[in-house]
Order: structure tokens, then C-alpha cells, then sequence
């Protein structure tokens, strides 16, 4: 695990880091079609391509719903 | 119609997940588990294994992941609907395959629409000879609400429509760990009463655990205020004790099995035996005697 963290990739106003445990991206996939995701740091989502659904993080939580991910091309 | 071909839809799982948030941010009772949670640590404390990786997986309170740290392993990754290090379904995990070497879960798995699918679920997020410890609300559970709410709906409107919701049979639930693809499954059961002033008192600690009804194909209208006084009557005369106090039935069914692997115990090939059976028993008998 490191320390450094991408500049502008998440609020650290209140101090409390709001990025997603590195550990917890490694065995996360999608919950519908259990492909591996993809990262987007900028926009915190977790991708999944083969169910084009876009999977939000809210305080370095991600919430897994498909009924809450956004629909992609 | 243009619904997706699946298991039934039995329960609502969205109106769940509200419920339960409200019901754990108002501060439920969590007797159920409690009980499950000092069960949990017996039946770890048994388990001579070390579980590096593990997952409490829809649990609604935090006594199983401390009955895990509790049995001197790492504290377990939670995730449910409602709050845990991600939000997810437990009808669908999303969990790479052998993400974990134990997965644990307490009182959550009653509400899932496909049991069967979510158990191979499971067993495919366990890595080989990982343990799966889960248990659920069972069929016997508030038997006496059941029979005090569809006599007096039955009584009064003329029909009765389902008010509780259906739990797993203990005597199911071996074959559903097989079908799932585990290993030396094991089932049982923990059955209790409590005692409660009232009906009212019960249905008010229900409803304060988020368990109030989530059937999909619940009566959207709110159960009639007579219906719901004559209940308490029939609940009074049929279940009650000397004291008073009536009686509830609640039944905990616990579920374990292992994913498989090549040192587990397993029956030996058919043919495969080097002696004949009458050869062994006699042997037997002889160094018994």
C-alpha cells in the first residue's frame, strides 16, 4: 500500500481520506455479470463494461446496487 | 412479462434496505443477534483453521464481525445493504471468485428471493476449503403470529392475505448446501420463546427490527385496526401463559459448509474398497473383544 494519492482525485476537506481501500478494488467485480471493473478516480465510479453500468463511490464506499449505478454506452 | 426469467420475487429487496436503515439508525433491538453472535464465536472457537480473508456479508449489526475478531481472527470486510465497507445486495455479491477464506452471515439471508443462488454465490467467493457460517430466520418463527393474524383477517374480511413472511425448514437447508456445491454440509437449528406482554409488544419490536412485512406481494393496504385488536385477542387466548404473557416462537437455522478441496473427508469410490465388508466387521468384532 502507499501513501501518495492522485491531486484532485477526491474532497479532503474534513481530513478523512475518501478513497476506495485498494484492497477492497482488488476483489470487487460486478455484481451482475461478476466481470472485473474499472476504476475512474476521476469521476469515482467502478465500470463495468459487459453490463454497461457504472457503479458510483460515495466516501471511498462503493455502492454495488445496480438500481442505483448509472447507464453507459 | 418483459421481467427477466428468475427465481420468483418474493420480497421487496429495496423496501428492505429502507427499512433495516431506518430501523439500525433508530437503534434496533438486537436480541436475535446477540444470540446469533455468542453462537457464532462457539462454533468458531471449534474451528481450528486460520481465516485471513473474510466477509460478513449482510449481517444488520456488528455482532458477528466481533464474534469473528472474537475468535482471534482479522476482522472481517462487512458489506450489506445499509452500511459496511460497500454497499451491495446480497442476492448478488460482487465478489471476485475465492476472494475469502471464511464468509460469515447473520440474520440477513431470510430475505433473498433465490437462497439456492446466492449459497453457489457464496461458495464461488470462497477460495477452496474456505468455510461459509450462515444463519437465517427459520420456518417455525412466529408461528402463533401467523395463526392469531390470518384467523382474525379470516374472521372479519372474510380472506387472509400474507402478513409474515416464509422462512427456510431446517430440514431444507442440508440439500440446498449440497445443491450449492459445499462440502460437508451441516443444518440445525436454535429454537426459542420468548415472552411478551402483548401482541402489540411483539409486532412493536418487529417492526422496530426493520422485520415488519417486505413480501413483494404484501396488501398494500395497512392491516385493519380490528383486524389487528381481534389478532391480539385469539394471540392472548391461544398463546398465552399462566402469567399472562404471551408466547413467541423464533427459530434460528444455521448453515455451514466448506468449498470444496482435495483433503476433505469424502466417501471412497464405489468398488474402490480393498477388503470385503463381512473381512472388516469380523476384524471389528474381534479387537473388540
Amino acid at each position: 500500500m502507499t501513501d501518495e494519492r492522485e491531486p484532485g482525485a477526491e474532497k479532503l476537506e474534513s481530513g478523512e481520506p475518501t478513497r476506495i481501500d485498494p484492497r477492497l478494488l482488488e476483489i470487487l467485480v460486478c455484481p451482475l455479470t461478476k466481470t472485473t471493473l474499472e476504476y475512474d478516480s476521476a469521476r469515482q465510479e467502478l465500470i463495468s463494461r459487459s453490463a454497461r453500468l457504472a457503479y458510483p463511490i460515495r466516501d471511498g464506499i462503493p455502492i454495488m446496487l445496480p438500481e442505483e449505478a448509472r447507464q453507459i454506452d | 412479462m418483459s421481467e427477466t426469467v428468475g427465481p420468483p420475487k418474493i420480497f421487496d429487496r429495496a423496501l428492505l434496505r429502507r427499512r433495516l436503515s431506518r430501523a439500525l439508525t433508530k437503534g434496533a433491538p438486537d436480541f436475535l443477534m446477540k444470540r446469533a453472535g455468542d453462537d457464532l464465536l462457539d462454533r468458531l472457537l471449534t474451528v481450528k483453521r486460520e481465516f485471513p480473508r473474510s466477509l460478513d456479508l449482510g449481517s444488520p449489526s456488528a455482532h458477528f464481525s466481533e464474534a469473528v475478531v472474537a475468535s482471534g481472527r482479522a476482522p472481517p470486510l462487512r458489506a450489506s445493504g445499509f452500511g459496511g465497507a460497500a454497499i451491495i445486495d446480497e442476492e448478488v455479491p460482487p465478489f471476485a471468485p475465492g476472494s475469502f477464506d471464511l464468509i460469515v452471515s447473520g440474520m440477513a439471508l431470510q430475505w433473498v428471493n433465490d437462497l439456492p443462488g446466492v449459497l453457489a454465490q457464496a461458495r464461488r467467493m470462497l477460495a477452496p476449503d474456505g468455510l461459509l457460517l450462515a444463519c437465517l430466520v427459520g420456518g417455525a418463527s412466529l408461528v402463533e403470529l401467523r395463526a392469531a393474524l390470518a384467523q382474525a383477517e379470516e374472521e372479519i374480511t372474510g380472506g387472509a392475505s400474507p402478513r409474515v413472511s416464509p422462512f427456510v425448514d431446517v430440514r431444507d437447508m442440508g440439500a440446498l448446501l449440497q445443491r450449492a456445491g459445499f462440502a460437508l454440509p451441516v443444518a440445525d437449528v436454535d429454537s426459542f420463546t420468548l415472552r411478551y406482554d402483548s401482541m402489540f409488544a411483539l409486532m412493536g419490536d418487529l417492526r422496530a427490527m426493520g422485520a415488519a412485512n417486505v413480501l413483494a406481494k404484501r396488501a398494500r393496504r395497512p392491516l385493519r385496526r380490528d383486524v389487528v385488536a381481534r389478532a391480539a385477542q385469539i394471540y392472548a387466548e391461544r398463546f398465552s401463559d399462566a402469567g399472562g404473557r404471551v408466547r413467541a416462537t423464533f427459530e434460528i437455522v444455521w448453515a455451514s459448509g466448506w468449498a470444496p478441496h482435495e483433503s476433505q473427508q469424502k466417501p471412497a469410490k464405489r468398488g474402490s474398497a480393498t477388503m470385503r465388508l463381512e473381512d472388516a466387521m469380523k476384524s471389528a468384532r474381534e479387537s473388540d473383544a
